[in-house]
């Protein structure tokens, strides 16, 4: 059983070390750049609570990534915000917003069209693949399931997400909604 | 487009900038203090499961259906043909069958087969050709004709509303019918179709087909997706796809020149579900790893220098497995399960070996 102040010193060297992939794997998965915010402050509260189911320091980003993924899906689902945190960083992200042309080259834009017309696991897949830069056997374990499966699926991925980029242009007006978090506007 | 040109790609488009994490000023700070400012003692809402939930419920579900094994606890004994006539089966021509005669089912695996969408294409020419389940009520189900495919997914049916918000981005949504229960249709693109399934005991279903049909051949197609029943299900699933009924007899095969480690029932395999080969013989291959190092560890520990040698070599062989090497074109399994079968082998510790190989 650990002190108090050794859980808060853990907390806080995971926090020190996995707030930026964390901040990487929220901002690549909501609409506004500021909705990550809520991702990443809902998740590391989780962790905060959770404490004692998160696995030791060198493993633990990975069990991050996991409780984010269903954090999202809450947002996903309209789940309210429970705690008011993270509000400045909110801020930060939302005035760090700027589009940077570099990102908009369509062929981009076109990957990005083609993975939010996948389904949730196969666009998971590909993207803890090659956005976290995941092995196959790390992505098993932030989806839960067999590294045998996540193979199947990436192979499986690679070859739908092929068709959809050699189709040539991607559905009109269609950006990554699929990915969208809605979450209500700030004081409503 | 070779997958190496494919994978740049996907990793050029990622949207996230390093360099925005600059710009914070102190703002990441903050949020920590906050946090830890807060108590611990409040719940928590929606959290993953823990990591060291034993993975095998994932692992071992109905693959086409998510029947976790919690839920199949211990044995699926599938009753041998004794001379009874099971019930009748409503026959559907066309639908590729696999089975050799009636088979007779037990009540677990009925149940289990009970707990999945059940859908078939009633169609000549059309075979399931991957079967897996990723979660509980979450699975996959393809099936191919010639160049055509067409793929399921059923996802829980509390997230039926989140997936339906989302393909309302996609297109406006055409009511449609699959099998009589009301589905809608959402067009990606010119010949890219999904129907999106009403969710029906705890599950709903997402349809999609390969790319370049006409609408009126994917019409076509739905007018011949049926629900049928367990039975017709299980039977109608091809040689290949290891049914509950076909596990022992697959088993056989699969560990006909694999060492099994001290305790290994092979009758235990009979709740590993209804699986494609690749994934059949990840499971089967998974409980004889797990059991050799966890027998080396122990071995290891009681300084049985005999039996840490055996469980070593026994690991060792797994290079030369048929089943293996059958299994490497179609995924990564083996390099995983070789690369801790050698680390143990070469007399290291097998870290995370539990989680990488989904022991139980």
């Amino acid at each position: 059983m650990s002190s108090g102040t050794e859980h808060e010193d853990r907390f806080r060297r995971v926090y020190a070390v996995n707030f930026a992939p964390l901040l990487a794997y929220a901002t690549r998965r909501v609409a506004q750049p500021e909705d990550a915010a809520d991702v990443v402050a809902e998740t590391f509260l989780v962790a905060w609570r959770r404490s004692r189911d998160m696995p030791p320091e060198a493993e633990a980003r990975l069990w991050l990534y996991g409780v984010a993924r269903r954090v999202l899906a809450n947002h996903h689902r309209g789940g309210a915000r429970r705690e008011r945190l993270g509000d400045r960083l909110r801020q930060r992200l939302g005035m760090a917003a700027a589009v940077d042309p570099g990102s908009e080259v369509p062929e981009r834009l076109t990957v990005r069209a083609a993975l939010a017309q996948l389904g949730e696991l196969d666009r998971e897949v590909l993207m803890l693949t090659f956005w976290e830069r995941l092995e196959p056997r790390e992505v098993a374990e932030v989806l839960q399931v067999n590294p045998a499966a996540v193979r199947t699926r990436l192979s499986r991925a690679r070859a739908r997400l092929r068709n959809l980029i050699g189709d040539g242009d991607g559905p009109p007006g269609h950006v990554l909604g699929v990915m969208a978090v809605r979450t209500s506007e700030e004081g409503r | 487009m070779t997958d190496e040109h494919l994978d740049r790609m996907i990793r050029d488009a990622d949207p996230y900038r390093p360099d925005v994490i600059g710009r914070f000023d102190g703002a990441a700070q903050h949020l920590l203090e906050e946090i830890v400012s807060l108590s611990t003692l409040e719940p928590v809402a929606e959290l993953p499961p823990g990591p060291l939930r034993a993975r095998r419920g994932v692992l071992s579900a109905l693959a086409a259906g998510g029947v976790a094994a919690a839920v199949l606890a211990g044995v699926l004994a599938v009753s041998v043909l004794d001379g009874r006539q099971p019930e009748r089966q409503p026959v559907i021509p066309g639908i590729t069958s696999g089975a050799k005669g009636p088979v007779g089912y037990s009540a677990m695996v009925l149940k289990a087969a009970e707990e999945n969408p059940r859908l078939l294409i009633d169609q000549p020419g059309w075979k399931a050709t991957t079967v897996y389940g990723f979660a509980e009520k979450t699975g996959t189900i393809a099936f191919r004709n010639g160049e055509r495919e067409v793929e399921m997914n059923w996802y829980p049916a509390d997230q039926y509303d989140s997936y339906h918000r989302d393909r309302l981005d996609v297109s406006r949504p055409e009511r449609v019918q699959v099998d009589r229960w009301p589905a809608d249709l959402f067009r990606y693109r010119a010949g890219d179709f999904a129907v999106m399934l009403r969710p029906r005991d705890g599950s709903f279903v997402e349809l999609r087909s390969s790319l370049g049909w006409t609408r009126s051949e994917f019409d076509q197609l739905l007018a011949h997706v049926v629900r049928v029943d367990a039975r017709t299900w299980l039977a109608a699933l091809p040689a290949e796809i290891v049914t509950p009924e076909r596990v022992s007899e697959q088993a056989a095969k699969v560990l006909a020149d694999v060492p099994l480690p001290p305790g290994f029932d092979p009758a235990a395999l009979a709740d590993l579900g209804t699986n494609d080969a690749y994934q059949f013989g990840a499971k089967v291959t998974s409980r004889v790893g797990c059991g050799w190092i966890s027998e080396w560890l122990r071995a290891r520990k009681a300084g049985d220098a005999a039996a840490v040698q055996r469980a070593a070599d026994a690991l060792r062989s797994s290079h030369r497995w048929k089943v293996l090497h059958q299994m490497n074109d179609a995924g990564d399994w083996p390099e995983v399960f070789w690369e801790y079968a050698d680390m143990v082998a070469d007399g290291k510790s097998p870290t995370g070996y539990e989680q990488a190989l989904g022991c139980e």
